[in-house]
């Protein structure tokens, strides 16, 4: 099988998988071995509907909610069969609803998180670090970093500016946002691509003291020997939440073993290596507090909470965006300014 | 003798069975991988191709006419700076590689291969691998800055804000990437060259500086040129060396091309830029060209 797939979230048992302690995936390769696994790896999301929509053919894709709408629209995958999937009965429903397309269940919701700054405490004034404004704050010029992707940061740069709809931007609240993330641009020590080798170890040695992140990162920094006083922003403006799932390539030659890969992630203990090990939420409604290693972690994920991305107050799941090409392109302009 | 000029000319026909036949092969290769996809980039430009969903193929110059002056753009912009960018390091690896040429060609003697193997060495290492190499000397806890620190020249921890994520680390990157390169053509010239027309010069009273000047650099010319064109080109279309060592204010003009075929998937604009470094490239080796001999060492003596 050809699989889509995150750098770092290979199934347990294959060569590329070298996290300890994974157990996702590794029903799978128990059952069937790895060596027909191939993995084609991204490091955004429109990397990944773009391979797509050029022509590359996979079995499994593991695209995030924003763009389900753009994989079905554009005929490019095919729904489950719920019924080939034992675990599926436990995953949260409104996790659920969201990968459903006229009736049927195309996305498989898996992981999920929040995006937000983090920021080292010993670096940065407490005074400073409110909202998402921090990324332009002159103060810090050079020692800011956020990620490469596009989209994202133009819902930044909309929560920033007040934008009521951060995927819906007009033309003029685009051109703002443009504007906003030119000016921010030279704030920035470097826009990271990749989470492990690139934005750590930037954070870890202080190279970079604000950048945009998930939680997982905050929770490397609580336990890294010693620890790095990190801290997870929870902005005035509201973090970011998004979550991704499994969709089932249109062409798949390897259906009945595509849902068996996707059952062996969705299981009970595979949810729960995937935020005791990499510091995600799972779809996994079953999951207790008390199954969580970190406490602290628990409750940020607000286990237990099935609409926890529903509240608007305190966080804005990034969702489809109907100009994501022109959102896309005005990035492209941002880059080259 | 008949059965000999017999096979004589059996021999040339079958050497030469008509230049079409010869020519066969080489056109179809250019024309395949080369003629064909700039075509077909060229249908992506004008909107006769495309690759986003719901956008009809009707012709349309719209991106064109985005890009190209006078209206403010930013792809313009960094095109100027990249080739700015691009010119300097290509003056600067010529002027560097040059006395490494003279070296191996006048100095070096019998070991002029084999040093020229050992300044080919890079070569045969991945030049990602390189340019990685160089974010570890260069990163702010790299070898540079921890050295200055060892040393007391800077606060610990603070290293070089430049060094590194910057058009500098970006040119030296590339510099570094292209020396090697660069003097071959070079050596290659200075090597064959006549040596009697220096010894010339010299019989005529002309000191070593004035052979130089008026003798052997002249004739070099040719070498110089093909080595400043081997970077040139190359480099204009760089966007692995600033995707790694560079900063967000160093992007090059192919980073915006490599990003709209990638990580923005709209080929027609990207189509746009990829047919403006085309164009841009075909004009350098048309003026280039003049100046270089197909055979360096005709050139030379």
């Amino acid at each position: 099988m050809t699989i889509l797939e995150w750098d770092g979230y290979q199934a347990a048992g294959t060569k590329a998988q070298t996290t300890k302690g994974i157990v996702f995936g590794k029903d799978y390769t128990d059952e069937f071995g790895a060596n027909g696994l191939a993995y084609s790896l991204i490091t955004n999301d429109s990397q990944a509907i773009g391979k797509v929509r050029t022509g590359s053919k996979f079995d499994l894709l593991h695209p995030c909610a924003e763009n389900f709408k753009d994989y079905v629209d554009g005929g490019f995958v095919q729904p489950f069969d719920t019924s080939l999937l034992p675990s599926f009965a436990n995953l949260n429903p409104a996790l659920v609803k969201g990968g459903q397309f006229n009736g049927q269940q195309y996305a498989i919701p898996w992981d999920w998180g929040y995006g937000s700054v983090i920021y080292r405490t010993d670096m940065v004034d407490p005074a400073d670090a409110t909202g998402w404004e921090l990324f332009w704050n002159p103060k810090y010029k050079g020692r800011i970093s956020m990620w490469n992707g596009a989209t994202t940061n133009f819902e930044i740069a909309a929560l920033k500016l007040g934008f009521p709809e951060m995927d819906n931007l007009s033309t003029d609240q685009l051109d703002q946002a443009t504007q906003a993330l030119i000016e921010q641009k030279p704030l920035n020590k470097r826009l990271w691509v990749s989470e492990y080798t690139d934005l750590q170890p930037m954070l870890t040695n202080g190279d970079v003291w604000i950048a945009y992140s998930w939680q997982d990162q905050w929770v490397y920094g609580r336990e890294h020997k010693p620890p790095i006083p990190f801290n997870f922003m929870q902005p005035t403006q509201g973090r970011l939440g998004w979550y991704c799932g499994f969709m089932l390539g249109k062409d798949t030659a390897n259906y009945y073993h595509a849902h068996k890969y996707v059952e062996s992630f969705i299981n009970h203990q595979a949810c729960l290596s995937l935020t005791n090990n990499f510091y995600y939420g799972s779809s996994d409604a079953t999951v207790k507090i008390s199954e969580i290693t970190d406490p602290l972690l628990a409750k940020s994920l607000s286990i237990g909470d099935p609409n926890v991305l529903s509240d608007t107050s305190k966080v804005h799941l990034q969702s489809w965006e109907p100009n994501e090409v022109a959102v896309q392109t005005a990035w492209e302009k941002v880059t080259a300014a | 003798m008949s059965a000999v000029g017999s096979r004589a000319r059996r021999s040339a026909s079958f050497l030469r069975p008509g230049s079409g036949l010869l020519i066969l092969p080489p056109a179809v290769w250019v024309l395949a991988v080369l003629v064909a996809p700039i075509v077909l980039i060229g249908l992506y430009s004008v909107n006769l191709k495309t690759n986003l969903l719901g956008v009809p193929t009707a012709f349309s110059t719209a991106n064109w006419k985005d890009f190209l002056p006078p209206g403010p753009n930013p792809f313009w912009d960094r095109f100027k700076i990249s080739m700015t960018i691009t010119l300097v390091v290509s003056v600067i690896t010529v002027v560097a590689a040059y006395p490494l040429a003279y070296f191996l060609a006048f100095v070096a003697g019998k070991r002029r291969y084999a040093l020229l193997m050992v300044l080919l060495a890079p070569f045969f290492t991945s030049y990602l691998l390189r340019v990685i190499a160089w974010e570890v000397i260069l990163n702010n806890h790299g070898v540079i800055n921890s050295l200055l620190w060892d040393l007391g020249l800077r606060t610990r921890g603070d290293g070089i804000p430049w060094l590194i994520y910057s058009k500098f680390s970006v040119g030296l990157v590339l510099f570094y990437s292209w020396v090697p390169f660069v003097a071959v053509p070079m050596f290659v010239v200075l090597d064959t060259m006549d040596r009697s027309l220096i010894e010339a010069a010299h019989d005529l009273g002309a000191s070593r500086l004035t052979a130089f000047l008026r003798v052997t650099f002249p004739l070099s010319i040719p070498g110089v040129i093909a080595g400043f064109v081997f970077v040139l080109i190359p480099t204009t279309g760089e966007f692995i060396t600033p995707l790694l060592v560079g900063g967000p204010s160093s992007f090059m003009f192919g980073n915006s091309i490599q990003s709209f075929f990638t990580d923005t998937p709209n080929w027609n604009y990207g189509a746009v830029l990829a047919l403006w470094l085309v164009a841009i490239v075909l004009v350098m080796l048309v003026v280039f060209g003049r100046y270089l001999s197909t055979d360096l060492e005709d050139a030379a003596t």
